[in-house]
């Protein structure tokens, strides 16, 4: 199939429009969140998702206002036609079209190995390890973190294992399983503030918010934009759950302790001095999981927990702004 | 000031392109400008014009890349209006803008005409007028005329447009 002729069908106008929907929703939502010095993780995340959910209702919902957006006149009039980059062809004879196919390619692996596989992984590893134990454990250090946490304590399961492993399943049985090696490093104190942030996981995934957000992001699986956007987005859900940590053990300082414990390096290799491409993307996401871990490390040492504040009738205007740019976008 | 700033580099973004690939869709003044600018082989352009329609064409777009098509569209003498469009693309599956719209289809039937098979279509536009079109394969082309008219003047049209 001719390359131009498929990005004039529904679904190819459909894909190259959520891609730059996407990167211009993106672009707005950077600017907003700076502008207005929004540094909020629940906030900042309400922003974010909307890079995920806005390109996927633009083009039926456009399409259904004014159905000749896609005829050649509105073309031409657009502030933004990107089939004109897609028909470009490069040396004369390869469409720039066969490479955004490639990147759309290569998105969606990233997906599939990067998001999904991973997912499905701790699903069933939950599953496994829930099914090997009847009875949570009631390990004595755990039960003397929990004493203090006023809320309600979902059951508890540990790992027989030196290596620190901390996760929660949610569901209509939601469960932590805890490593032993995580609860020989940690004091109580600091114990008590990673389970608090595992609870929070919980109680963050019973809300159904989060779970359409998911399967906005599904659908956009081919979208590099949104890629990039889910993953600060799951950065900003781990600073969520900080916070309500932190509000549950009031006790910053030693959550901050317990994540430089198992996850913080002082030093890692820089990932350009590697010469293998599979040693230096390694080193890569080792740098960036630790970037990310550091930047938890001073939001908790700054004491930044804040307070949300009513920021709909931005968030709105933000939404108008999208839409109504995008609406020239084809 | 971010939103200016943001279309003005989308309006940068959408007019490079077009410096850089000169001979994808646009505008042109004249036939003799796409003849001249383009490597267009054909433009098939009728001899017969019914009473009432104004030449040269109110609009003409053009385009040799991906594939080759050129689109005019003429306007009525009395009202301002678009009357007659005529298209050609390399292309089986480019769909030129559907500024005569058959609202609904009352007859499609395939047409003889000069050794070619024409499917030829009559029904009526939006406000009720009748409108028709027909189209056929020439040349490596496919051309499509699309008339606010009756068939058997569509098909005068047509027939000129055949060497």
């Amino acid at each position: 199939m001719n390359i131009s002729v498929f990005f004039n069908t529904y679904a190819g106008m459909y894909i190259a429009q959520a891609f730059c929907h996407s990167v211009i929703a993106l672009i707005i939502v950077e600017r907003v969140i700076h502008l207005w010095d929004i540094s909020n993780p629940l906030i900042r995340q309400r922003f974010g998702l909307l890079v995920i959910v806005l390109p996927v209702v633009s083009f039926p919902f456009y399409q259904l206002i004014n159905p000749d957006r896609g005829s050649i006149s509105f073309r031409l009039g657009s502030l933004f036609d990107i089939n004109r980059w897609l028909n470009l062809e490069l040396w004369g004879s390869v469409p720039l079209g066969l490479l955004f196919i490639i990147i759309i390619l290569i998105t969606s692996k990233i997906f599939l190995f990067q998001e999904m596989v991973p997912v499905l992984k701790h699903t069933l590893e939950s599953k496994r390890f829930r099914s090997d134990r009847e009875e949570p454990d009631n390990h004595p250090s755990v039960l003397q973190a929990l004493e203090h946490l006023s809320v309600e304590k979902p059951d508890i399961f540990t790992i027989d294992d030196d290596d620190f492993m901390l996760f929660s399943s949610t569901g209509r049985n939601p469960a932590i399983f805890i490593s032993t090696g995580i609860m020989d490093a940690l004091s109580e104190e600091q114990l008590q503030t990673v389970i608090a942030h595992e609870i929070a996981h919980i109680r963050r995934n019973k809300k159904p918010f989060l779970i359409i957000a998911f399967l906005f992001r599904v659908v956009m699986f081919f979208n590099p934009a949104v890629l990039l956007e889910f993953r600060r987005i799951i950065q900003e859900e781990e600073k969520i759950c900080d916070d309500m940590a932190v509000h549950l053990t009031k006790n910053p300082a030693a959550l901050s302790e317990a994540l430089k414990k198992l996850y913080y390096k002082d030093k890692i290799l820089n990932p350009l001095k590697f010469r293998g491409l599979f040693k230096m993307r390694d080193s890569l996401e080792e740098y960036s999981h630790n970037m990310q871990i550091g930047s938890r490390i001073v939001r908790l040492e700054k004491d930044s927990v804040q307070k949300v504040d009513g920021t709909w009738a931005e968030l709105i205007f933000t939404i108008f702004v999208i839409m109504g740019i995008n609406y020239f976008v084809v | 000031m971010t939103v200016v700033i943001l279309v003005l580099c989308l309006k940068f973004l959408n007019y490079l392109p077009m410096a850089v690939q000169t001979d994808t869709i646009r505008r042109y003044q004249s036939i003799e400008e796409v003849r001249s600018k383009l490597n267009i082989r054909d433009i098939y352009i009728p001899s017969y014009f019914p009473q009432g329609l104004v030449w040269p064409p109110s609009e003409i777009l053009a385009q040799e890349k991906p594939f080759a098509a050129v689109i005019m569209e003429f306007n009525s003498a009395e009202k301002e209006d678009i009357v007659l469009i005529i298209s050609q693309s390399a292309s089986e599956n480019f769909k030129p803008d559907e500024k005569i719209r058959i609202q609904r289809i009352k007859d499609r039937v395939g047409y003889p005409l000069r050794g070619r098979v024409m499917m030829l279509e009559a029904g009526v536009c939006t406000n009720g007028e009748p409108c028709s079109r027909v189209s056929w394969a020439e040349e490596g082309y496919t051309i499509t005329v699309a008339a606010k008219s009756e068939p058997p003047e569509l098909v005068k049209i047509a027939e000129s447009m055949i060497h």
